[in-house]
């Protein structure tokens, strides 16, 4: 811990307590409000958990994607591909095998949004973070149309599609409204563990991150390195299409325009803030679920919601001052 | 002028080392890697802070912040891996720093250059790209580049490493002319022969300790390599007698031309069982495409490699060991532990794999084996392999390859950053493991480590490998011509 | 033909001015993806300032602010050696946040219609100035070809004498600068301050600075035609001169599939600066 870094923290606080002191809030009020809003009832709770859910699985994605020096920016995209494609199944097949469809669906979708920049970043050079922000502002236009005219429900002028049939959605693992906690919330803290012990237990797990940490020498001890960064890519948008269609089915019901609220971003500071350890992608998502739920309550307070995407910035850079210092990938 | 007192120590890098240079002369450095030497020179080129001691230059004090201010006290360094900038062309390389002002006019900048040129009598392309220069111009653009900044003490570090015997030649030359207009000339060097010809005085480093200083005159070689090493040159394992089988043939090779590599013409090439193949060059002569067609990184377009096959991992299951140029950026993870780095490139292969799985007991004890090979310093298994120092990087990595018997060990400066005893350990290593069934192809830029140790020289220029004549088979001057083309001569 | 060749340059200029931005900011070796959000923020801040203070005092404020998430990107990469493109994505971050925090605490609801600003010709002027000023200084002066040099390789600028920290920090500031206009003239243009208004212009210059290979004319070029698109796009909206069956959403997508067939190769190599990202 040097001088430098806590200059850096201290600025950041001073950044945000300047904030809530300009908008006329004590800083003591607006952190109560914060903790009531996210972690002091059990419904509160709840509701911070549901935003988690999302958080856990795209920023597992990123994660992956990480271990393999692939900066996936691209998680949103793909979140809304999965998302569009989930309910596309979903409402095409109702029952649990709609379900089953619509994650399946969603993955794939996912996967194939992600499988051009892993192509060009593999095989062509072309830097992944560009060709994934590129592709997801088509994914925006794209499902925006599709919404809009192919699976708009009927009965609407425009946006959201139906809703989803009842049977048609993943079950509550504890339903006691307004306390409710979704499967999926299980689900994604099983995958969590999964992806970490295949990290450091297999020797698919060793190349993948070998190939991360320096591809050269991966190719040079047997790895085929294009072809390692592809797939990692394809499994990062997999996962995170997944995600997409994981939330249709579980929480939202329905697909709209405008379907995530920076989830991918958001997943971005999970994952930094995770470092290298999967499991650590746990408590940063739970931290970021606890940021989005309490954005929410301080918007109430008359701060703008501006406020936690400020305070997400600021994470990110204070975590990547930590650890993350290193070029990742190269340009 | 009057020469530079210099005082001062560092860690374990340096400690307490001085260093006194007579103006107009030529002062040779000498020591082994990691003797401090360069650490030195660093330091005087303002890139390094020494943690105490002082300097002067021409009696004046002298403490460079930067090397900017280096330059602007007269003071300019060579490094050994030349600082030209590949996307700037050579008049932009040179003037770059001291353009002299903020609007430039090109035409005047190259008349400029030209009649720097001239005066060294270096013909020079102005606007070749800096990726596009030989080892050799880049050199002598280096040397431009100081005189550009009108530099009066010029350090050259290992300036003839890269260079074929001749070029290197030509290098003394011009340090001669530039010693009779008054210059100063710090050489740093291990070629003890260049410091016998060339240079007015000497001093020596051992271990990042002071040894002595002398005017050449007064010692000689044998001396001088006994200051150096600390001892007795070890003599070299003996050569191969006995040649079995073959281990790889490649049969007229080629590789086509591609935006990351030189092309390759025609390569044939056989290595024995007990055999070590020396490939001598200079570099930028195709070695790096033929490791990488070797370890089935690239393919050729035309002709056959016969005894290893497929994709690398199928290359490394069948005995393929690689020693690659680079440890750093090729042969090895820094951010990961020694443990984890002793499983790269062997990660499929037992003892390393238990089905999917890795073996993490087997590793451990593979990895201090491959630390004991040779000798590796490292505190613990887990630390970072960035942590260890060149050498011992360097042992780590040779280690890996001859822990386990391997068929065939393709080595590429295979002691590079060692000492003299470091090198005849790892060639002992070689040797011996290719007293079983295994050969060795050994790439090096310096002749005469391929002279002490290999049973057969073979020389690359331009992409393709001539043959040494066998009745000159250890004819320096002969292989020297070869490594620049001039294959008829030698005929 | 004529009544699209205005529209093209209005919506052009702030891609070429966000684009230059690139160029100062990428040839030197700093990665650049937080043009958005210097752009936006910049956008904000003259916003809020105009309207009390006038266009003048707005138009500096826009640029400090710019210029200040610049500075940040500096101390980030070059201080703290962050990865370039995480400080890029913080910097988005802090804008996006900080101009909806800031617009929607302190801006005056009472003030509605359009804020005062200078005419839109003289960013239009200023944009291809700027661009033959970039070019013409990247060829004849010193600090073109250090710029050149750090972005190329950091490491050996260093040895012939060269700061890369220092010459990184004035691109920097040009960055900060350039897309602090960039961002007035979206206000200056549009007459009103919206959230997230920059809607991936900082993305869409530096797709057109990548098309460009890094060249100022063909970024500049490069934006021209993203500018046409959007002129069509806009003129030809809901009417059937697009082919009636072509959705509006899939001209707003081109420049993006763009600059991502490009990056894949297919439009000729292009040349990356390769120090990019490098300390």
């Amino acid at each position: 811990m040097s001088w430098k870094l806590g200059s850096l923290i201290v600025g950041a606080i001073g950044v945000l307590v300047l904030a809530i002191w300009a908008s006329g809030v004590s800083p003591a009020e607006a952190l109560g409000t914060l903790f009531r809003g996210t972690l002091g009832s059990p419904s509160a709770i709840s509701g911070t958990l549901r935003e988690t859910t999302p958080l856990l699985f795209t920023g597992l994605a990123v994660f992956l994607a990480l271990r393999a020096g692939l900066f996936n920016i691209g998680v949103e995209g793909q979140f809304l591909i999965g998302a569009m494609i989930g309910s596309a199944f979903a409402i095409r097949f109702p029952g649990p095998f709609g379900i089953t469809f619509a994650l399946i669906g969603g993955a794939f979708g996912g996967a194939v949004w992600a499988a051009g920049p892993g192509w060009i970043k593999a095989y062509r050079h072309g830097h992944e973070v560009i060709t994934t922000i590129m592709l997801n502002s088509v994914a925006l236009y794209l499902t925006s149309y599709v919404v809009s005219g192919v699976i708009k429900d009927p009965a609407q002028q425009s946006a959201p599609t139906v809703n989803l049939a009842e049977a048609s959605r993943l079950p509550w693992l504890v339903n006691a409204p307004p306390v409710q906690v979704s499967w999926a919330l299980p689900l994604a803290l099983v995958s969590t563990l999964g992806l970490a012990w295949w990290l450091k237990k297999t020797i698919s797990g060793y190349e993948l991150q070998a190939v991360g940490a320096n591809p050269i020498a991966a190719s040079y001890a047997g790895i085929d390195a294009p072809r390692m960064i592809f797939f990692a890519m394809l499994g990062s948008g997999a996962i995170a299409g997944f995600a997409g269609a994981i939330q249709v089915v579980a929480f939202e019901g329905r697909f709209y325009s405008g379907f995530s609220p920076g989830y991918g971003f958001d997943a971005l500071g999970v994952a930094l803030l995770a470092g290298n350890q999967a499991q650590a992608v746990i408590p940063a998502a739970l931290l970021f679920g606890v940021l989005a739920k309490g954005g929410t309550a301080l918007q109430i307070f008359g701060i703008p919601k501006g406020i936690t995407t400020v305070f997400l910035g600021l994470i990110i850079l204070i975590a990547a001052a930590i650890r993350y210092r290193k070029v990742i990938g190269g340009a | 002028m009057r020469g530079i007192g210099k005082r001062f120590g560092a860690l374990a890098v340096l400690s307490n080392a001085n260093l006194t240079v007579k103006a107009g002369t030529l002062h040779a450095v000498v020591g082994e890697n990691g003797a401090g030497k360069s650490t030195l020179m660093r330091i005087l080129y303002g890139a390094l802070a020494p943690d105490e001691g002082t300097m002067l230059v021409a009696g004046l004090p002298y403490q460079p912040r930067a090397s900017s201010e280096a330059i602007w006290r007269g003071v300019g360094m060579v490094s050994q891996h030349y600082g030209i900038i590949p996307e700037l062309t050579a008049l932009q390389n040179l003037v770059l720093g001291a353009e002299g002002s903020a609007v430039l006019k090109t035409s005047s900048l190259r008349s400029g250059a030209q009649k720097l040129a001239d005066q060294m009598g270096f013909p020079f392309d102005w606007d070749a790209l800096g990726s596009d220069l030989t080892p050799a111009s880049a050199q002598r653009l280096e040397i431009l580049k100081l005189l550009w900044r009108g530099s009066q003490i010029l350090i050259l570090d290992e300036p003839t490493a890269m260079l074929s015997p001749g070029h290197a030649d030509a290098v003394f030359v011009s340090l001669n002319r530039l010693i009779k207009e008054g210059r100063t000339v710090i050489l740093v060097t291990h070629r003890l022969s260049e410091v016998m010809d060339h240079a007015e005085d000497v001093t020596v480093f051992r271990g990042g300790v002071l040894i002595g200083s002398m005017p050449v005159a007064s010692t000689n070689a044998t001396e001088l390599t006994r200051m150096v090493i600390g001892g007795e040159m070890p003599t070299p394992p003996p050569m191969g007698s006995e040649f079995g089988r073959d281990v790889i043939t490649l049969n007229q090779v080629s590789l086509a031309p591609s935006p990351l590599g030189k092309p390759l013409h025609q390569l044939s090439l056989c290595v024995k069982e007990g055999e070590i193949v020396g490939v001598a060059g200079v570099d930028g002569s195709g070695q790096r495409e033929l490791l990488r067609l070797i370890a089935g990184l690239d393919w050729p377009s035309e002709g056959e490699i016969i005894g290893f096959q497929g994709p690398t991992s199928q290359r490394l299951a069948d005995g393929l060991r690689i020693i690659p140029e680079d440890r750093q950026s090729e042969g090895m993870i820094a951010d990961w532990s020694l443990e984890a780095n002793s499983a790269l490139g062997l990660q499929r292969l037992p003892p390393l794999r238990r089905g999917f799985c890795i073996d993490l007991a087997g590793r451990s004890q593979w990895a201090q084996a491959v630390v004991d090979r040779f000798g590796t310093k490292a505190g613990r298994l887990s630390d970072r392999m960035g942590s260890l120092s060149g050498g011992n990087q360097q042992r780590f990595v040779a280690g890996r390859a001859l822990t386990k018997a391997p068929r065939l060990l393709v080595a590429f400066q295979p002691v590079r950053g060692l000492d003299v005893k470091g090198a005849a350990d790892v060639y002992g290593g070689i040797r011996s493991a290719c007293q079983g069934r295994a050969g060795a192809l050994v790439i090096s830029f310096d002749l005469d480590e391929l002279l002490t140790y290999a049973d057969r020289i073979v020389v690359m220029f331009a992409g393709r490998l001539y043959d040494v004549p066998v009745a000159q088979a250890r004819d320096r001057q002969v292989i020297g011509r070869l490594m620049v083309g001039q294959s008829e001569a030698a005929a | 033909m004529l009544n699209l060749l205005w529209p093209t340059l209005v919506l052009a200029t702030p891609l070429i001015l966000a684009a230059m931005a690139g160029y100062t900011s990428e040839r030197g070796g700093v990665i650049n993806i937080g043009l958005e959000g210097m752009m936006l923020a910049s956008a904000c801040t003259a916003a809020l300032v105009s309207v009390v203070h006038g266009a003048a005092l707005g138009l500096l404020a826009g640029v400090g602010a710019a210029t200040l998430l610049s500075l940040l990107h500096w101390l980030a990469t070059q201080h703290y050696r962050i990865d370039h493109v995480i400080s890029g994505m913080s910097i988005n971050a802090l804008a996006a946040g900080g101009t909806n925090f800031l617009y929607g605490k302190f801006s005056n609801p009472d003030r509605t219609g359009s804020i005062p600003h200078f005419g839109v010709p003289i960013f239009v002027g200023l944009a291809f100035g700027v661009t033959a000023a970039l070019w013409a200084g990247t060829k004849y002066t010193a600090f073109g070809w250090r710029l050149v040099a750090v972005g190329s390789d950091p490491a050996k600028a260093r040895l012939a004498g060269i700061n890369p920290v220092v010459i990184r920090l004035i691109g920097l500031l040009m960055t900060g600068v350039l897309t602090g206009l960039a961002g007035v003239m979206l206000v200056s243009d549009s007459g009103v301050f919206t959230d997230n208004m920059t809607s991936g212009r900082g993305y869409i210059a530096l797709a057109a600075l990548i098309l460009g290979g890094w060249r100022c004319v063909p970024a500049c070029l490069a934006c021209l035609g993203f500018g046409v698109l959007s002129a069509v796009r806009l003129q030809f909206q809901g009417t059937s001169a697009l082919g009636g069956h072509i959705p509006t959403e899939a001209w707003a997508s081109l420049p993006y599939v763009v600059t991502v067939v490009a990056l894949a190769g297919f439009l000729g190599r292009t040349r990356t600066p390769t120090g990019l990202g490098r300390l």
